[in-house]
């Protein structure tokens, strides 16, 4: 594998937009911020003292924005979205959904969860119903998730349970059942990790189109760095120990994405950029480096396998 | 060798029937083993069934003597040259045969009880199933909603658990004495240390039950704009339905533990006064019946208990 630090970046610069996408980008950000932090910091009381989980994120997230957020294990990336998502308190600054701030969870911020959290003792229907069901009245709710289930294409699986679907199929309707609430933002946690590259790949397509045409922003956390590159408009990139931003990046890929582009040269030209800021030698790292194995032969010598 | 080396396969799936085999086995074994001992002669028969006295002055038909006794007194005979006594090996009084568990089976529902106003065998029993059942309501009434709610808010589970803790650890008969000041000689104390023996052990387990739910579901609703107040009735309590279910059908079976030890306190009554009644006129076969008659009970409660759960609990994964 080639080290991207070591050798100068072949292509373009990551920076260099298209006239098409720089167009893209002014459209994008003369639109209203829906979410906004300022400052935004977590610190835990641990054993061994206060350990700074994450500090000064300050971050606008304007309407129909795909935001991908990755960074390396410990980065706070987790943290980030469930303090976004009011499941976490924050130690410092604000987070503000349409200028006013969050306290607490909230309908108006859609989750969906790396693990499977479907209600497992409600049908498919009335997982999508869960949430309109207190406020619309179980009719108009059933109506309603009715309309959801056919545009995510689960219709036929409305009486299924979910021990009873796929990974994949599960995911669907977690993202029908967060959007039906017709929340401002979207905030994903991972929801593709414990699935397989295929259907992750179907899965990513399948969220832009869900994306293009409802009115929805989107914060997605991966650490998957060719999804975050496929799915974004702009990736956060977070470091860690302390959590921080580390650079928030413009992806020079245009739209509409397709599985094509994964070998474009804007594509690679970012991938490169990640590649450099999220494989740089950190502490965690030398302690892996630590263990060096020292392997001798133990076969025949006449039995190779290269 | 094949089939062999299959059945030491560490959780090695059984096919149905293999399943229904085995099950019939487990119960075939001990039946097995007790009517080797019951009806083959030289595996243990300690005892001797007269069946002629002979020159032995204290020996009466149909006497039970000890193998040991009934040599020496045969020899004394010999000795004497008097008639010699006769008999057969038998095993103890208190182990009868499964023929003889059998047949009291049937006749101990149709033998009419020695005092013309004490109770039928199935009124005895009902009085015993009663006892149970009110026993277990009350205990559930209070410690199913107790159980849920120190298991959802740490503020109610801290207050009350260690206590509990420490109550269950007090034997429910010792309770006896002071439930029969209290409630009187009749049911009422009977109920009470079933109760006892019952709540303190139902608060923590299901407390401990509903503490498992994934706390990603009530985070999940919470996202999706459930208040707090309803987190309980949306999510707690519908998302560990089958669990606490799965709980109620343990602790009714140790529920029925505590009943001989209940049914002492005070007036003895139902199965156990038919028991103690029983064996003191020696009527082992209707012991071991009545014993028995406890075990179907149970066993069959608790099977129409798991089979209601699969129609109460479609979603519940199977094998679980």
């Amino acid at each position: 594998m080639m080290d991207p630090l070591a050798s100068p970046p072949a292509g373009p610069d990551y920076r260099t937009q298209s006239p098409a996408v720089r167009e893209r980008f002014d459209r994008l950000k003369a639109r209203e911020v829906i979410l906004e932090t300022r400052e935004l910091g977590k610190t835990f009381i641990a054993a061994q003292g206060e350990v700074v989980a994450l500090r000064g994120v300050n971050l606008r997230v304007h309407r129909r924005e795909f935001l991908c957020v990755i960074g390396p294990s410990g980065c706070g990336k987790s943290t980030l979205i469930r303090m976004l998502a009011g499941l976490e308190t924050h130690t410092a600054g604000d987070v503000l959904l349409d200028g006013k701030p969050v306290n607490g969870p909230g309908r108006d911020r859609g989750m969906v969860f790396q693990g499977y959290t479907l209600f497992p003792w409600l049908t498919v229907k009335r997982n999508v119903m869960f949430g309109p069901e207190t406020t619309l009245g179980r009719s108009a709710a059933e109506r309603l998730a009715g309309t959801w289930l056919d545009l995510i294409g689960m219709g036929k699986f409305a009486n299924a349970y979910p021990h009873q679907l796929s990974g994949g199929m599960k995911q669907r309707v977690a993202i029908a059942r967060a959007l039906i609430n017709q929340p401002r933002i979207l905030l994903m946690d991972e929801p593709f990790g414990a699935l397989d590259a295929q259907t992750r790949a179907k899965m990513q397509m399948h969220l832009l189109d869900i994306w293009k045409n409802v009115d929805i922003t989107v914060i997605f956390i991966t650490h998957d760095l060719d999804e975050a590159i496929f799915l974004a408009d702009r990736v956060l990139v977070l470091k860690a120990h302390p959590g921080e931003v580390q650079e928030l990046i413009e992806v020079p890929v245009p739209r509409p994405r397709s599985p094509d582009q994964l070998t474009s040269p804007e594509f690679l030209a970012v991938r490169r950029r990640l590649d450099s800021l999220i494989h740089q030698p950190t502490a965690e790292d030398g302690e892996d480096d630590a263990i060096k194995p020292q392997l001798i032969r133990l076969t025949n010598v006449a039995d190779n396998v290269e | 060798m094949y089939a062999i080396s299959r059945w030491f396969g560490v959780r090695a799936p059984l096919s149905a029937r293999e399943r229904l085999v085995l099950g019939i086995g487990a119960f075939a074994l001990p039946l097995l083993f007790w009517s080797l001992v019951s009806y083959v002669p030289f595996l243990w028969h300690p005892m001797v069934r007269i069946s002629e006295p002979g020159g032995v002055d204290y020996f009466q038909p149909d006497m039970l003597v000890e193998a040991g006794v009934f040599a020496a007194e045969t020899g004394n005979m010999r000795q004497q040259n008097l008639a010699l006594p006769a008999g057969v090996p038998a095993n103890p009084v208190y182990l009868p045969a499964p023929h003889e568990v059998l047949r009291a089976f049937y006749t101990a529902f149709t033998t009419r009880p020695p005092q013309r106003d004490a109770p039928w065998l199935h009124e005895s029993l009902l009085h015993s199933i009663r006892i149970i059942f009110w026993g277990f309501v009350i205990s559930s009434l209070i410690g199913v909603p107790l159980g849920v709610l120190c298991g959802t808010y740490n503020v109610i589970g801290r207050l009350n658990e260690p206590f509990i803790e420490f109550f269950r650890y007090l034997p429910a008969p010792a309770f006896g004495a002071l439930a029969v000041a209290i409630l009187g000689i009749y049911d009422g104390p009977k109920i009470a240390i079933i109760v006892i023996g019952t709540l303190f052990q139902q608060v923590l387990i299901i407390a401990n039950t509903t503490r498992k739910l994934d706390f990603a579901l009530l985070e999940a609703a919470m996202t999706l704009g459930t208040s707090r107040l309803r987190l309980l009735t949306r999510v707690v309590i519908p998302g560990t339905l089958p669990d606490l279910y799965r709980d109620q059908r343990i602790l009714l079976g140790w529920a029925w533990t505590y009943l001989i030890v209940a049914e002492l306190i005070g007036t003895s009554s139902g199965i156990t006064w038919f028991i103690t009644q029983q064996a003191r006129y020696q009527h082992f076969d209707n012991v071991y019946a009545a014993i028995l008659m406890i075990g179907f009970i149970g066993l069959g409660t608790d099977l129409i208990l798991a089979r209601l759960a699969r129609v109460f609990f479609p979603w519940d994964r199977p094998g679980r």
